[in-house]
């Protein structure tokens, strides 16, 4: 009798030490993502920073509030209808063979109208895991707008942002970048820190759209040769690249999945266990290799050398989760350096006029990093089929993520275009976006008396006022 | 009673008194002990899938909320398009006689 008392009283102790230690964990978690989405944050005054000093002085505010504003628009267009695309599309779209269950239970987190949605006494989790996922659509969104800079109208930017941080890139994510994804239960598709589902994807998605909004005025010569509009603030620019990366180390984490009832306490998103060291290991080295791959590619050039550290992140991203770090720091090296002659050859050889090198430093990098993978982390068990990575499997992902991306962009911009609403008129080109969108005297005129230079094909430095002019003049006719 | 709108689910309770225990926690449970979702206009509870329990008014809000969204984008576009016209007119008049390099904002040349 006193004996199944006891064995009583021990069952309930363990069954309240369990509920504690459930309670524990999910709030342990809650905190981990909530942290993680604070330091993401970091990334956006990194790109409003970067972006901004790369504009001429006439276009600084404008390019600052197009980041900002991409807060207003991809957060409720992705809680209306981007969490819903990633938890109810993996298995694959609306339609077809394999088409996706609506009406299962797997859909539940990301309806807008949903019980877990919202406040929730029983469930701490789904909101700031949908947060963390929002600060990754702001990421997306903000890959391209470098880009686009002293050129395209705000609101085409807003909405193209809309397309590309709540459906693009999280219709990928939900194919290629969750356990249950078609490209990673069939394919054993790797990306484990989205080298090519984030970076990639918003790199040909940003290509497409270049494609119709076009160089900028006086960007090249009547022979097709690339002119320098000079940053107008290059520190803000390093400053503003030193600020993304240290937010770098919250997206990282966030791509992990915390578990801390179960070994080893992390898995990686597609929940193949793995450890937060082993990332934040990779990230550093990926960034030590790429800014040295960087600085040789370039010869020096300060601009391609920190982009270079984030372009060789980027190439080690996918296979973050197993990358011994050697192989990070190298890969990380050539990636960046690749990225350098990629860039190069995008402004002079396709003379496609991308501001920031975007296409390169996201779109090549994130597409390298998916088939290093292949090449050099094939064999891991990736996803709950537990489907070997392969090089199949990867160049299966990159023939998926290009066309959706790069076909989303430009067909999306050349509507736009269009309707007239892609770019700003020429006149509001030249005189700057900051007059026409905002304060029609932002400056102190003591800080003010700076002149327009550009930097012709040759390296002469030369006064842009009359170039633009003879540019536009051009357009207009 | 609230003045205007009463949007709290009905398991939220009114109990005379904090209890002891709770005060021990730090929580304040004994209010919403048979709460699940209990935000403001939702139904309080555990809806089931596809939010197939959510009540009339928790809809009718979060669609006003979409709604909304897609009427200041477009909003949005059309009021910067009226804009953007209207200073392309206002520097064509102003440059044509003229017709020197166009000045930068508070720069040399900028006598705004």
């Amino acid at each position: 009798m006193i004996g199944s008392l006891l064995a009583q009283v021990n069952t309930l102790k363990e069954a309240g030490s369990a509920a504690a230690q459930t309670q524990d964990s999910a709030i342990l978690s809650e905190q981990f993502y909530f942290f993680t989405v604070v330091i993401m944050w970091l990334i956006h005054a990194g790109f409003m920073s970067y972006e901004t000093g790369v504009a001429r002085r006439k276009n600084a505010l404008a390019t600052a509030m197009k980041n900002i504003l991409t807060i207003a628009v991809v957060t409720p267009t992705f809680y209306y209808f981007g969490w819903w695309i990633y938890n109810c599309n993996q298995p694959g779209l609306p339609v077809g063979p394999n088409s996706s269950d609506f009406t299962g239970a797997a859909c539940q987190g990301g309806i807008p109208w949903s019980d877990t949605f919202g406040p929730n006494l029983t469930n701490n989790i789904n909101l700031v895991f949908f947060l963390a996922f929002l600060l990754f659509s702001w990421t997306t969104a903000s890959i391209m707008s470098g880009a686009i800079i002293e050129r395209a109208r705000l609101t085409a930017y807003l909405v193209l942002a809309c397309i590309l941080g709540s459906v693009v890139w999280i219709l990928d994510a939900a194919w290629g970048w969750s356990a249950g994804g078609w490209l990673t239960l069939r394919f054993g598709f790797h990306d484990s820190i989205a080298s090519g589902v984030v970076h990639g994807v918003a790199g040909a998605f940003t290509l497409g759209v270049l494609f119709n909004l076009g160089p900028r005025i006086g960007k090249y010569t009547r022979e097709g040769l690339a002119r320098q509009f000079r940053p107008h603030n290059l520190h803000m620019t390093l400053l503003g690249l030193m600020l993304i990366f240290t937010g770098f180390y919250g997206f990282y984490a966030a791509c992990l999945v915390i578990a801390s009832t179960a070994f080893p306490g992390w898995a990686n998103i597609y929940l193949s266990p793995t450890t937060l060291g082993s990332i934040a290991m990779i990230i550093t080295m990926g960034f030590a290799g790429g800014f040295t791959g960087g600085y040789f590619a370039s010869r020096g050039d300060p601009f391609w050398t920190v982009s270079g550290g984030l372009a060789g992140v980027i190439s080690v991203s996918a296979g973050a989760d197993v990358y011994a770090p050697t192989l990070g720091y190298l890969i990380a090296m050539a990636s960046a350096a690749m990225t350098v002659y990629i860039g190069n050859w995008i402004e002079k050889r396709m003379r496609v006029d991308d501001a920031v090198g975007a296409v390169a430093v996201h779109g090549a990098a994130g597409f390298l990093g998916m088939l290093w993978v292949g090449v050099f982390a094939a064999g891991y068990p990736t996803g709950v089929n537990n489907v070997d990575s392969s090089i199949g499997g990867q160049l299966m992902g990159m023939a998926t993520f290009l066309p959706l991306g790069f076909l989303t962009g430009w067909v999306c911009s050349w509507v736009m275009k269009k309707l007239n609403i892609l770019r700003v008129p020429p006149e509001v080109e030249l005189m700057g976006l900051d007059v026409a969108e905002y304060e029609p005297n932002l400056y102190l005129p003591e800080v003010g008396v700076v002149t327009e230079q550009l930097v012709e094909p040759d390296g002469t430095p030369v006064e842009a006022a009359i170039v633009l002019r003879n540019a536009r003049d051009e357009v207009v006719v | 009673m609230p003045l205007l709108i009463d949007s709290a689910p009905d398991c939220v309770v009114h109990k005379e008194g904090a209890n002891a225990d709770d005060l021990a926690d730090f929580v304040l449970q004994q209010n919403y002990e048979d709460c699940a979702g209990f935000g403001t206009f939702m139904p309080g509870s555990t809806y089931g899938d596809d939010g197939s329990g959510a009540e009339t008014l928790y809809m009718i809000v979060t669609w006003l909320g979409i709604v909304v969204m897609v009427a200041v984008l477009v909003a949005w576009v059309l009021y910067e398009n009226r804009r953007l016209i209207q200073a392309a007119m206002g520097y064509t008049r102003a440059e044509a006689p003229a017709g020197g390099p166009p000045p930068q904002p508070g720069g040399v040349g900028d006598t705004r």
